[in-house]
């Protein structure tokens, strides 16, 4: 199987993926209590004002036609342009499009409607908060894994001594202490005591935007970090107790490039699989970190949806939630590839 | 095969990670607790009479975050707040919620109270140097009442002559609403209302720039005659709002603040710790433990403030499910609820309340006859119900559970353990049914959803009728949405307040909600529990008024009068979406 039909496959199956989870999602939002026209219109207004609001935003049709009308939308051909205002007659509004390949004069739209509740394009919601949470997902990863890998090394290089009990102890700790505890402290002591970090919010200069991600990435990397602490450190002591290790080491290399070189490359494999996975839960957004530290990201985005039962926000969450998860499984395999010569023999239908 | 690690190995973990945990929540504990003391109010520049001087930015916070700012489209009582200012009004209600004119000069009653006409000021600018004019009302007005409109509060003007076909798309224009010269304007309505002013003050009909068009926009920045204006660029949805002073607003020398700033999403403690540094001016969002702090403590009482009680809650009781189709129940429910237990759950914001309006809404009588705890009266209704109960052995009472409807949030939560254990000694059981709050008012405001249900209601403006319309009138009993949560209805009940809806003559008006209030009283569709204020604390350099019972803040008249400059710049900066 070559390159390109891995990735072909790949992503057929991940189109299946993404309308079996956004139908998913679609019906359980269907199901459950709760009244669209009711919460844009809020608590106290008159039924009249919310039947009038029900049907402005087709809330009114039976399920099966809203369920149909999505996805005929979200992808379709319309003008090269998006058009700023909607046409003052019925049908044709193509203000809540994203222009995604431009055809000659037409265009394919991506179009996930409006917003119940902000009243924006969701196209638009999406494109300003996706950045965000990918910033902040990408550094969190980061720490967690240069954390926890440095970590972790050490503790199974120093098997049994007090640097690997202080360490495990330390990952027990992070992987116990909730996020919110770990945000708070780090709020309260860089942010509150000593000054040194914005206490939350994102900033509006890209100076800004860097300090501001640091106490949210800094929170999702210890939290993380432990967990990737204890992982490599039982990878590496089963793998710096193998019989190629000692012929490594017997082989006269040093201890170093042992470690660095040859044991951890192999223990990176479970790492890879964990990362993977949990880059994908990233980027459906830490909700509580965002919360905690008012990062506008995804995760509080689609939050809010959900309280405020804002199907269009929600079903677009979705997709993007589980296009990241989908694209980050197949980023491993790839990886698999790059880290293992065995797998990418066996994908190329080859033998060694 | 992976290695154990071993039992050395595990134990000297556990030993370093309780050696390590128990270091971490020392640190929390000390920076928590040195800071349980609250730091003391940044000094003033100068003393208390000085007058008042310009300049300066309020920054608020919220943990909420605001919807839209058209007046026209979707909002809430956060979004009213910046709006207010934003656009004003032909009248505007005062610190104290009462009617005072604001772009209207004055106005004339005419044709039995039937036509309200409006004078307008002459030589108001608007947000885009624009002077208003009374076609500009009527555009407004136009603009939010079309049927393209998603304006949630439209219903409210269907007392306007011409309403129904306007709204309906039948006609072009909005017939009760009248130009009569550049600057006169009137309201003609199908029948004389009482409450036409309060609900004018309200901001949907608050005049827009032209810019704003004769139609709704999702697309348009926000414009209008207010004090502050809004630029480009600065609502950061999810993040912050920064209103700039309006240098033509109409009353002048106002505001004297250069800008108002909100952030949102913010958490309590956040904006404690930023109040405390100054970069928070007014603190209104706290834990139960802050505001017992800053209540108590000498060097902070004068600047707290206790809102207005102009909230009602109580325990809806569905009149069609039993056993609450049966007046005694419900009787004995009112009788059986010690309403000073509430109180205790959270005593710097509940008012005990048993009676319909609460207490700083005009028709407020704090010497009604209405509800009162009494046990022996309360198992007295249970005898005339047929449900005779026996405290001593537990005997008798309703033999089924009753399923009581809350969400899961903050105090109802609390209320409804205490209720839980109050009916109890009456021999009604309840069983707490805790949903989130969509679902809530989904399940709630449908006939036959709950039997009896959390009852809550804040004031769209201080009258009985914004009370006793929405909540127990049979009008207000719809196949789904219905805001009379008890589906109570009652002729003669409906005759008042339908008559007091008309009645121009305030002693005739009080007259009939006191009656409507009795039956209310009698019939215990809801037994009323305790209204909830705010408490609110201020900076002492926050000079002049600034909260307000219907938009919670209002700035106008506000200023600033900070020694030194501001805490360092780490924490806050004064542009949108701050690093704070």
């Amino acid at each position: 199987m070559t390159l390109f039909e891995f990735l072909a496959r790949r992503f057929a199956w991940s189109l299946g993926v993404v309308w079996a989870v956004v139908s998913i999602a679609f019906v359980v939002n269907v199901l459950i209590p709760g009244d669209a026209a009711r919460l844009v219109a809020g608590p106290q207004a008159r039924p009249a004002d919310v039947v009038h609001i029900r049907e402005q935003l087709g809330l009114d049709r039976p399920p099966l036609v809203q369920y149909a009308r999505f996805w005929a939308r979200l992808v379709h051909v319309g003008p090269r342009e998006r058009p700023r205002e909607r046409p003052r007659e019925r049908g044709g509004d193509h203000t809540s499009c994203a222009v995604a390949i431009p055809l000659g004069r037409a265009a394919v739209h991506v179009d996930f409607g409006k917003s119940f509740q902000m009243r924006q394009p969701v196209v638009d919601v999406i494109a300003e908060r996706l950045p965000r949470t990918l910033a902040l997902a990408l550094a969190g990863m980061l720490l967690q894994l240069v954390f926890g890998a440095a970590t972790g090394v050490l503790a199974a290089t120093y098997r049994g001594t007090w640097i690997d009990r202080g360490l495990v102890g330390m990952s027990l700790l992070g992987v116990s202490a909730p996020t919110f505890l770990i945000a708070l402290v780090l709020q309260l002591v860089l942010a509150r005591e000593l000054r040194w970090l914005p206490l939350d919010g994102y900033g509006t200069t890209l100076g800004e935007h860097a300090l501001c991600l640091v106490l949210p990435a800094t929170t999702l990397g210890i939290y993380g970090a432990a967990y990737y602490t204890r992982l490599v450190r039982d990878e590496m002591i089963t793998l710096l107790a193998a019989d190629w290790v000692r012929t490594a080491r017997a082989k006269g290399l040093s201890a170093s490039r042992v470690v660095l070189r040859h044991a951890l490359r192999n223990a990176l494999m479970p790492v890879v699989t964990a990362a993977g996975l949990d880059f994908g839960a990233l980027m459906g957004g830490a909700i509580v970190t965002e919360t905690v530290f008012r990062w506008p990201g995804l995760g509080q985005l689609s939050v809010n949806a959900m309280l405020n039962r804002d199907s269009p926000v929600v079903s677009a969450c979705v997709i993007v939630t589980s296009a990241a998860i989908v694209a980050s499984n197949v980023v491993v395999d790839l990886l698999y590839g790059q880290l293992d010569p065995r797998v990418r023999d066996a994908r190329a239908g080859g033998t060694r | 095969m992976r290695s154990i690690p071993g039992r050395r190995s595990a134990r000297g973990s556990a030993v370093a990670g309780i050696a390590t945990g128990t270091s971490m929540a020392a640190l929390v504990a000390m920076l928590v607790g040195c800071r349980a003391e609250l730091a003391p109010p940044i000094p003033t520049a100068s003393s208390r009479d000085t007058e008042a001087r310009r300049g300066g930015t309020l920054h608020l916070a919220s943990m909420a975050d605001i919807r839209g700012l058209d007046p026209a489209g979707p909002a809430d009582g956060l979004s009213g707040a910046a709006m207010h200012l934003i656009f004003a009004g032909l009248v505007d209600f005062d610190e104290h919620g009462r009617i005072l004119p604001d772009l209207a000069d004055h106005w004339e009653l005419a044709d039995a109270g039937t036509t309200y006409r409006f004078v307008l000021r002459e030589g108001v600018r608007m947000h885009d140097g624009e002077e208003l004019t009374a076609a500009d009302v009527k555009r407004s007005m136009e603009r939010a009442l079309h049927p393209s409109s998603p304006d949630p509060n439209a219903s409210y003007f269907d007392g306007i002559a011409g309403y129904a076909a306007y709204a309906s798309g039948r006609a072009e224009h909005l017939d009760g609403v009248v130009v009569e010269g550049r600057y006169v304007v009137s309201f003609r309505l199908s029948q004389p209302d009482a409450t036409f002013l309060s609900v004018l003050a309200l901001l949907s009909p608050r005049p827009v720039c032209k810019t704003g068009g004769d139609r709704y926009v999702d697309t348009w920045l926000p414009c209008g005659a207010g004090p502050f204006k809004l630029l480009a660029g600065r609502w950061q949805r999810g993040a912050s709002l920064r209103l700039e002073r309006h240098d033509g607003y109409f009353r002048a020398g106002l505001p004297y603040l250069d800008a108002v700033e909100w952030t949102y999403n913010e958490q309590p403690l956040a904006q404690r710790f930023g109040f405390e540094a100054g970069e928070v001016d007014l603190l209104r969002e706290m834990t139960q433990a802050d505001q017992t702090r800053f209540a108590s403590d000498a060097r902070w009482r004068p600047f707290g403030t206790r809102d207005a009680d102009v909230s009602l809650y109580g325990e809806a009781m569905n009149t069609r499910v039993p056993p609450f189709d049966n007046v005694e129940v419900r009787r004995a429910v009112a009788a059986a609820i010690d309403r000073e237990h509430y109180r205790l759950l959270k005593p710097g914001y509940v008012t005990p309340l048993t009676q319909p309006i609460p207490r700083d809404i005009p028709g407020h009588d704090p010497d009604l006859p209405c509800q009162r705890y009494d046990h022996a009266a309360a198992l007295e209704h249970m005898r005339l119900a047929g449900l005779p109960y026996d405290p001593a052995t537990g005997l008798g009472g309703w033999p089924k559970p009753i399923e009581y409807l809350l969400y899961d949030k903050g105090l109802p939560v609390w209320t409804a353990q205490v209720l839980k254990q109050e009916l109890a000694s009456i021999g009604l059981r309840i069983e707490l049914r805790l949903v989130s709050f969509p679902a809530f008012l989904a399940i709630q405001q449908r006939p036959g959803g709950a039997a009896m249900s959390l009852g809550s209601w804040s004031m769209d403006y201080p009258d009985p009728s914004s009370f006793f319309e929405p909540l127990f009138t049979s009008g207000a009993i719809g196949a789904e949405s219905s805001s009379n949560a008890a589906f109570f209805s009652n002729l003669r009940f409906d005759d008042l307040v339908a008559r007091a809806h008309r009645e121009l003559d305030a002693e005739r008006r009080r007259t009939l909600y006191d009656e409507a209030s009795s039956i209310l009283c009698d019939e215990a569709p809801w037994a009323f529990t305790f209204s909830y204020h705010w408490f609110e604390e201020r900076q002492a350099y926050v000079r002049g008024p600034v909260f307000n019972a219907v938009w919670i803040v209002d700035p106008t008249r506000t200023w600033l009068d900070r020694a030194g400059s501001p805490a360092g710049s780490t924490l806050g900066s004064s542009s949108v979406g701050s690093g704070r």
